[in-house]
């Protein structure tokens, strides 16, 4: 059983807006996947349709055999909590230090705060930021504070990673290092998704699914 | 159980945090809130205070028939059973008893400030005088049936005047039953204010955090773990408010303590208001709680809902 599977998705907004159309896929458990193509392709309605953050208008979008368009509302933290999400834009909060922030997964589901602490400074270690743990996030870098959203999105040992974007607005130096962590944590067993419309990213991808005005191509 | 209680705990930090760094915001609502409180709280202050005096001084009425000064003491005594017969012509159930001017005088002397001042009078002042003391009225049919009573009494030859005693207790606590219906009033009218406040402070305050509710909901919170620290905020804005409120009204009555001491002194009475017993207090702080948990619980199911 694949771990994704978008059956005939389609995704309208309103009467005019066709976001995704007619969109079907399978992702296997651990495989690394790229989806490619440029702005406004579905990239990230895909991936916010994996975490429910959108419903497709039309078809199905199983996870772990599940079709998740039909989870209530009381079922979405459970799945989500199951997912690592890494958007474009971090939000990280600003007011908490990236400790806190990190830990925000694990204290949700209930963890000790001992334990969150701990686990989270293992993920701020794996992502190489263990030093800047006491920091608030608006004194890191843009390479950083992507890193400190790879480090949350961990932290709860999800089965599936899904990055947005997750090396726009870098140097590339720091999009490297961002891809070099999630290729690691594929290798480690978790499924990633990245969406990206940077080619040379994708360059030696064992697998692309390219996108074009919502459909796949 | 201690995943809930720690998940509880967490909302109440996460709650005094967000109260520390709005303070200033919060502490106004607090006050607004406080100010709306004090109304029915002060009310039922006095309430509580006037009570014991409407108690005390029962409202079961007495009859006072005076007679005329000069009346010879055979004749007095001759009247008690035409005084016995109006009760029974009106079927009201009392007590006559004879108080003679000897004892009235003494009474008088003995209860009130200005023994020195009768002394000075010579002849006893005081008319012979029958107390009529009526069983408690129960309705408003016996009630009815005092004021003919009265009338018949006075008709009496050789009657003087004829004094209903309880006429004042009567009013108080006519006065405290119009003060009773005036403080529900207020109450239940301040308490949408209380709701009102709420209401809009955790509006504002979802929308300042809206970030942190979207990154929260992104890493799996449930509703439930995103809405406790709200409804802590608005628990902690009834209990702040409620008592300042207390507080100022407590505060307030001690000037009033000191006129009305000088009022009371005149009746030879040590009354003076205190403020509501502590349980009394409790409920009120509870109260208000669970109102600022009620404008908080609506407002964040209101303005949540719309914002997933």
């Amino acid at each position: 059983m694949s771990i994704i599977a978008f059956r005939e998705v389609g995704k309208r907004y309103g009467a005019s807006v066709t976001a995704l159309s007619d969109i079907s896929f399978s992702i296997e458990k651990g495989e690394l996947i790229f989806l490619a193509g440029p702005s406004g392709a579905g990239k990230s309605t895909v991936l916010k349709m994996i975490a429910v953050l959108e419903r497709p208008s039309t078809g199905a979008v199983l996870v772990n055999g599940q079709d998740v368009g039909r989870l209530n509302a009381s079922g979405l933290p459970y799945l989500r909590r199951n997912l690592g999400l890494i958007l474009q834009q971090q939000r990280l909060l600003s007011d908490r230090t990236v400790l806190a922030n990190v830990m925000l997964p694990l204290m949700v589901c209930g963890t000790a705060k001992y334990d969150a602490e701990k686990r989270a400074r293992a993920a701020l270690e794996k992502v190489g930021l263990d030093d800047r743990a006491a920091a608030l996030p608006l004194s890191l870098s843009g390479g950083e504070q992507q890193r400190v959203s790879i480090a949350r999105a961990i932290v709860n040992r999800p089965q599936i990673i899904l990055a947005d974007e997750p090396t726009a607005n870098l140097d590339r130096l720091s999009a490297t290092r961002v891809i070099d962590a999630l290729r690691a944590f594929n290798a480690a067993g978790v499924t990633c998704i990245i969406s990206t419309h940077d080619e040379l990213i994708i360059e030696h991808a064992a697998r692309v699914i390219r996108l074009e005005s919502g459909r796949s191509i | 159980m201690k995943i809930w209680l720690h998940q509880h705990l967490l909302a109440l930090i996460d709650a005094l945090g967000h109260l520390r760094r709005a303070k200033g915001s919060f502490s106004l609502n607090v006050v607004v809130i406080a100010i709306a409180l004090a109304l029915p709280f002060a009310g039922l202050t006095l309430m509580e205070n006037l009570r014991p005096v409407t108690q005390r001084l029962s409202v079961q009425p007495a009859i006072s028939v005076f007679l005329p000064l000069d009346a010879a003491r055979d004749n007095v005594l001759a009247m008690e059973p035409a005084l016995q017969g109006i009760l029974k012509a009106f079927k009201i159930n009392g007590r006559v008893t004879f108080v003679s001017r000897e004892s009235a005088l003494a009474t008088l002397k003995e209860k009130s400030s200005i023994a020195a001042a009768l002394d000075t009078l010579g002849d006893n002042p005081l008319p012979d005088a029958y107390l009529i003391t009526l069983d408690t009225i129960d309705s408003s049919s016996d009630a009815a049936r005092i004021d003919p009573m009265i009338k018949a009494l006075t008709a009496l030859p050789g009657i003087e005047q004829v004094q209903l005693d309880s006429d004042w207790v009567k009013r108080l606590a006519a006065m405290l039953q119009i003060l009773r219906v005036v403080v529900t009033l207020l109450a239940s009218t301040l308490s949408v204010v209380v709701i009102a406040v709420a209401f809009n402070t955790i509006r504002l305050q979802v929308l300042t955090q809206h970030a942190e509710i979207d990154v929260a909901r992104i890493v799996g919170a449930t509703d439930r773990f995103i809405y406790r620290p709200f409804y802590y905020t608005g628990a902690m804005l009834g209990i702040a408010a409620a008592l300042l409120g207390l507080a100022a009204v407590a505060l307030a009555l001690i000037p009033l303590n000191q006129s009305i001491a000088d009022f009371a002194r005149l009746y030879a009475s040590d009354f003076r208001l205190v403020p509501l017993e502590m349980m009394n207090s409790m409920l009120l702080v509870l109260l208000s709680a669970l109102l600022g948990l009620a404008g908080s619980a609506l407002s964040v199911r209101q303005h949540l809902k719309r914002a997933e």
